[in-house]
């Protein structure tokens, strides 16, 4: 009897050292659909890697303005041991000096290069980017099937674009649109890019005034003229994938989280992928790289364990179960020549659609550089204003100029 | 005169609210007058460089941006919001079938939370929202208003001029004429639409040609202003949001109001009463004075609250352009809250700008309504 009680009491022991050696990761990422894909992506991918070095992996997502909620968190030193890092904001993000460089940690060469280099200031990477994004032409074939116009191609312009969206629009009953057009620089300043417009000089500031710009932003809000093109508010949607839902709009610029919106809320459209139309001017096109990185906190007291869940975050089975699910697009070099971009139907189209995106033309990462967000209200204003017909472009450029000679200067 | 102990246990019983009151308002605001003195910035460690803030914010365009748009939104609001909350109360205090009703009705707007109220005003505001749905459906259906107006002012003249030559005593807007006009208007005019003379205009998604309108699409969260010789002095979103303020704040105020107005003698109105005074003439020298004591709360608070005015503007956020609703509050939220590092110490500059000009706004309108005078 003592015996056993004996040998009960040692494994009790025994147990409880190797729960006390036990390391939880805590991830911070969005909220949203996000809790969902990434709990999938631990049980399936992360845990059974981890778990034999006792490291056991906790998402934790911040409802609500990500961004705000993570400034808070590294502030008062409660941050996750690994988090995600928007491309846009990796810079605020990183002046903190609250993330840890990998250099010499994680190697950056399985990942293509121009991902790397929104994390990296200064010669110092500081995150990994786990997926990616670019825009791609989404159009709903039947309009244009009834509209008895050809779906648009790769070779188009912006100038043939403009042809066939307005004759869609010509041959469709009231109610039904061209395009759908967000007011907002994360859309069309893709078309900006298209022109050889650069975001910053190399004094750091940004020139909405020159040639190229004013060209994109009159080609993008002429849209607007005879309804051609409507804001998705116009349509009582939140964004151009709303306005695709509806079925009353030809065609949306987005990326590839579209195919699962669509997949989810209109199975039965319809739809086709193609890349975005080349500048008339210089036959170019131009494109976002949308990238969300997984950086490691710097005060984490368990850095080695954050860096192997990292590690099998980006792994390549859980880079190729991201991409079969129609989530993004693989940040691997080697995983860009998988099979799922040549399987059939929508989905996969898109996917091969957003790829060949990353590399076709004038492609730069989403970023609004060190002023954040307010650099972008900017551009944004000033599209809304003229895609309204509120403002003239001249008169909107030369006002959203003056705000940004305000914000640049502070 | 105290027994001994009793300060003991008044103090034993105050000491939760003071704890409260000392960390999460004394400790704050003395660290937030030293953060304003210093470069702060969320996570490096903060050094003292004197007025520097101050100089920064008052210097930022932003900053005295939403200075004037506080104080703008200050004034307009606690003045409308105290003069309706008044009449209202006055209408209210009457004996009135359905009083209770009424009451009840015109305190909703107050016990709804304010970031309800402003999704509802989001979408009565949007641009295919209900303001615009019903502004086009009047374009539309304007001829025919306008024939029925027509043809209720032509026939009651004639009415009115026929009952005149009659000799008989009738005013210009006598209600039974009245009546029979608008009958008469409303079926001349079911007539002529009928006939196809006058018809409403058609709502077309396109340009416009004779006989079509399209859809009134005004965008009331955009970079419109009201201004004056150039000078943008205050913008359509602010109106909207001053609108809306006033509508949910003036249920609270008239509820002040109301407990005010029934300890208002009654003999006072009796008296005014014999003397020939009219209800203007009594609102003006009996009910303002008496309810002096009231109206000086009621306007501290509606100070104090609308200088501090931030759901609002927070709730509509990307909807309409910063400038147009920036407030002082807003400012300081959103230069403490970006992404990473964040000049804290301006936000505390302003902090600390805003509680000076809510000290002096309410002390220069307690030197004209003082509470005790009467």
């Amino acid at each position: 009897m003592k015996r056993t009680a004996l040998a009960l009491l040692s494994l009790a022991l025994l147990g409880s050292a190797a729960l006390a050696q036990q390391v939880t990761i805590k991830i911070n990422g969005y909220g949203g659909t996000d809790p969902a894909i990434v709990g999938d992506l631990i049980n399936k991918f992360v845990k059974p890697i981890v778990a034999k070095d006792n490291i056991n992996v906790v998402y934790e997502p911040l409802q609500g303005d990500y961004n705000k909620a993570l400034t808070t968190l590294l502030a008062a030193g409660n941050a996750g041991d690994l988090l995600y890092l928007p491309g846009e904001t990796a810079g605020g993000f990183i002046a903190t000096n609250k993330l840890l460089p990998l250099n010499g940690l994680v190697s950056t060469t399985p990942f293509i290069k121009s991902l790397n280099s929104v994390f990296t200031v200064k010669g110092q990477t500081y995150a990994i980017a786990k997926d990616f994004n670019t825009l791609s032409l989404v159009y709903n074939k039947d309009l244009f099937d009834e509209a008895k116009v050809a779906y648009p191609s790769a070779n188009e312009t912006w100038k043939s674009l403009a042809a066939k969206l307005t004759a869609v629009k010509k041959a469709l009953p009231s109610g039904y649109y061209g395009i759908c057009l967000q007011p907002s620089f994360d859309r069309f300043g893709a078309f900006a890019y298209a022109e050889g417009w650069k975001q910053f000089d190399s004094a750091g500031k940004t020139n909405l005034l020159s040639k190229p710009f004013v060209d994109a932003f009159t080609w993008y809000t002429s849209l607007a003229k005879d309804k051609v093109g409507v804001t998705p508010s116009e349509i009582s949607q939140g964004w151009t994938g709303g306005c695709m839902q509806t079925g009353k709009v030809a065609v949306a610029i987005e990326g590839n989280w579209v195919a699962g919106f669509l997949k989810d809320n209109a199975p039965n459209l319809k739809y086709g992928s193609t890349l975005l139309p080349k500048a008339d001017a210089t036959g170019k096109r131009g494109n976002f790289l949308y990238t969300v990185g997984w950086a490691v906190n710097a005060g984490t007291k368990n850095k080695a364990a954050a860096i192997r869940v990292l590690n099998a975050l980006t792994s390549v089975d859980a880079q190729n179960y991201v991409l079969s699910e129609g989530l993004a697009i693989p940040s691997r070099t080697a995983l860009q020549s998988n099979a799922f971009f040549n399987k059939p139907g929508a989905g996969p189209e898109n996917a091969r659609v957003v790829f060949q995106g990353a590399t076709d033309g004038f492609v730069t990462g989403f970023n609004f550089g060190p002023a954040g967000a307010d650099w972008s209200k900017i551009v944004d204003t000033a599209l809304a204003s003229v895609l309204s017909g509120q403002k003239s472009v001249k008169d909107a450029l030369a006002s959203a100029q003056a705000d940004m000679n305000k914000l640049q200067s502070r | 005169m105290n027994q001994k102990g009793q300060t003991a246990t008044a103090y034993l019983f105050l000491t939760p609210f003071l704890v409260v009151l000392a960390v999460f308002f004394c400790f704050a605001f003395l660290r937030t007058i030293y953060y304003s003195f210093t470069d702060f910035n969320l996570f490096d460690p903060p050094k003292l460089i004197g007025l520097k803030p101050y100089t920064d914010v008052l210097g930022d365009s932003s900053f005295r941006r939403a200075l004037a748009n506080s104080l703008l939104f200050a004034v307009i609001t606690t003045t409308l919001q105290t003069v309706l909350s008044l009449l209202m109360a006055v209408a209210l205090n009457r004996k009135i079938r359905g009083l209770s009703f009424f009451r009840a009705a015109w305190y909703m707007p107050s016990i709804t939370s304010s970031v309800v109220i402003t999704l509802i005003f989001l979408w009565l505001f949007q641009q295919q929202g209900v303001i615009n749905y019903l502004i086009t459906q009047l374009q539309s259906v304007w001829p025919l208003i306008l024939t029925f107006a027509l043809i209720l002012i032509a026939v009651q003249v004639i009415q009115v001029l026929w009952e005149k030559s009659r000799k008989l005593p009738v005013g210009s807007f006598d209600p039974a004429l009245l009546a029979a006009s608008a009958l008469i208007a409303l079926f001349v005019t079911w007539g002529l639409s009928a006939a196809g003379v006058v018809t409403a205009h058609e709502v077309v998604d396109t340009v416009s040609r004779p006989g079509q309108i399209t859809p009134f699409l005004y965008q009331y969260f955009a970079d419109k202003w009201l201004s004056i010789g150039g000078v943008q002095i205050i913008s359509v979103p602010l109106m909207v949001i001053i609108f809306m303020n006033t509508f949910t704040t003036i249920p609270t105020l008239m509820l002040f109001f109301l407990a005010g107005l029934q300890n208002i003698p009654t003999a006072l109105y009796e008296a005014t009463e014999i003397d020939g005074a009219t209800p203007f003439q009594q609102l003006i020298n009996v009910t303002v004075p008496m309810l002096r004591p009231v109206s000086f709360y009621v306007i501290t608070v509606g100070l104090i609250g609308t200088l501090q005015m931030f759901d609002q503007v927070a709730v509509i956020g990307n909807a309409a352009p910063t400038d147009t609703l920036i407030t002082l509050a807003y400012y300081v939220y959103a230069n403490t809250f970006k992404s990473g590092v964040a000049p804290v110490y301006m936000a505390s500059a302003a902090a600390i700008i805003l509680a000076i000009i809510t000290l002096l706004l309410v002390t220069v309108q307690r030197r004209f309504i003082s509470p005790d005078a009467v």
